[in-house]
C-alpha cells in the first residue's frame, strides 16, 4: 500500500465522503467501509484512494442506499425536484461542452431527467421512509446512476392496473404501454420515451424495480427483464452513454 | 402569435415545471384572434422531455388543433418528445 500521506485521519475520510465521523465508526463497525489500519495510538487510519475509490462507486452507493438505506455523501442526494432540476441542468452543462456527445447529450439528459422525475411524480405524498433520490454522474466513466426508496413501479401502476400482480410486468407495462386519458393521475409515460431512446442511439440502461431488473441496450427490440435476487421496494437506474 | 419557448428556460424537463409555465402563459394566450395561429418557436431549447411537453403542449394540442405550428424543431430531445405526444394524444403536430 502507498505512502505515509496516503494514510489519512476519520476525520479527513469524513470530510471527503460527506458524512459524519460517528458514521464513519458504524460503516466499520458493519464493515461497509473498514479503516486500512490502525495507528500506534488506537485511531483509525484510512487509505485515501480506497476512500475515493468508495466514493467514485456511484452504483454501489445508490444500492446500498435503496437495499440498506445506508447513509449517502449529501452531494449525490436531491430531497426535492428543484434540487434535482439543477443538479441535473449543472449535468448537462458539464455533457453539452464534450465533442463525443454533441449530438446525443440532448437525449442523454432527458432520459435521466424523466427518471429522476418518474421518482418524485410518483411517489409526492406517498414516500414509504426517505423522502427524494440519488442521483449522481461520472463523467468520465460516462455513466449516470439513479434511486429512490419510493413505492415502486408494481404499486405505482397498479393504482390504475389494478390486475397488475408482478414486478416484470409491472416493468414491462411501463416500458412498453402508452396509457392515454389516464385517470385519477395524469401523469407516466416517461418510461416508454426512455425505451425509444436508448433502443435508437448508443445508450445503455439497467433499471431495476422490486425483483425485476431490465437491461436495454441500442437497437434492441425485446425487452430482456429478468428475476432480480436482490429485491428491493424503489427503483434504481444505471445510464451508460 | 409566436411564442419563444426558451422563455421558460432552455432545460424544459419536470412535470412540475411544465405545468407552472402553462399556468404563466394563459394571460397572453387570451388575446389570440379566433382564427389566428400559435406558433411556438423551440430555439434555444436544450433539452426538452415529454413530463414538461405534456403538461404544456398537450392541452394546447387539444384546443388549438391545427393552429398550434411548432417552428425549429430539430433538437433530438425536441423530436423524440414530439413522436411521443404525438402517440399519447392520437394527434400530429404540424411542424
Amino acid at each position: 500500500m502507498g505512502d505515509e500521506k496516503d494514510f489519512i485521519t476519520i476525520g479527513e475520510a469524513a470530510q471527503i465522503l460527506g458524512v459524519s465521523i460517528d458514521t464513519l465508526r458504524r460503516w466499520d463497525k458493519s464493515g461497509r467501509l473498514n479503516p486500512a489500519k490502525i495507528s500506534e495510538a488506537g485511531y483509525r487510519l484510512y487509505y485515501k484512494p480506497q476512500v475515493e475509490l468508495f466514493l467514485n462507486d456511484l452504483f454501489g452507493l445508490a444500492k446500498d442506499w435503496v437495499l440498506k438505506e445506508t447513509e449517502l455523501p449529501p452531494q449525490f442526494y436531491c430531497s426535492n425536484s428543484a434540487v434535482f432540476q439543477t443538479r441535473l441542468t449543472k449535468m448537462q452543462d458539464i455533457l453539452m461542452v464534450i465533442p463525443q456527445l454533441n449530438n446525443i447529450f440532448p437525449l442523454v439528459v432527458a432520459v435521466a431527467g424523466e427518471i429522476g422525475n418518474n421518482s418524485f411524480d410518483h411517489n409526492l405524498g406517498n414516500w414509504p421512509d426517505i423522502a427524494g433520490i440519488f442521483f449522481a454522474y461520472d463523467v468520465n466513466k460516462r455513466n449516470i446512476v439513479l434511486a429512490d426508496r419510493g413505492v415502486g413501479i408494481l404499486a405505482t401502476l397498479k393504482r390504475i392496473k389494478p390486475e397488475l400482480n408482478n414486478d416484470e410486468k409491472a416493468l414491462q407495462v411501463a416500458f412498453t404501454e402508452i396509457l392515454s386519458g389516464r385517470s385519477p393521475e395524469n401523469r407516466g409515460n416517461g418510461l416508454k420515451f426512455v425505451r425509444k431512446i436508448v433502443s435508437e442511439n448508443p445508450i445503455g440502461l439497467l433499471f431495476q424495480s422490486g425483483n425485476a431488473e431490465l437491461t436495454l441496450v441500442k437497437d434492441d427490440n425485446d425487452l430482456d427483464i429478468k428475476y432480480s435476487s436482490e429485491p428491493f421496494r424503489g427503483c434504481l437506474a444505471l445510464i451508460t452513454f | 402569435m409566436k411564442i419563444e419557448l426558451k422563455k421558460f428556460g432552455t432545460t424544459l424537463i419536470s412535470r412540475q415545471n411544465g405545468r407552472e409555465a402553462f399556468a404563466a402563459f394563459q394571460p397572453p394566450l387570451m388575446v389570440l384572434g379566433e382564427n389566428e395561429s400559435l406558433e411556438l418557436d423551440f430555439e434555444g431549447v436544450i433539452t426538452f422531455s415529454p413530463s414538461w411537453g405534456d403538461e404544456f403542449l398537450s392541452p394546447l394540442l387539444k384546443k388549438y388543433d391545427s393552429r398550434l405550428i411548432l417552428i425549429n424543431t430539430d433538437n433530438p430531445s425536441v423530436k423524440a418528445t414530439l413522436e411521443l405526444l404525438e402517440k399519447i394524444n392520437q394527434k400530429p403536430f404540424i411542424r
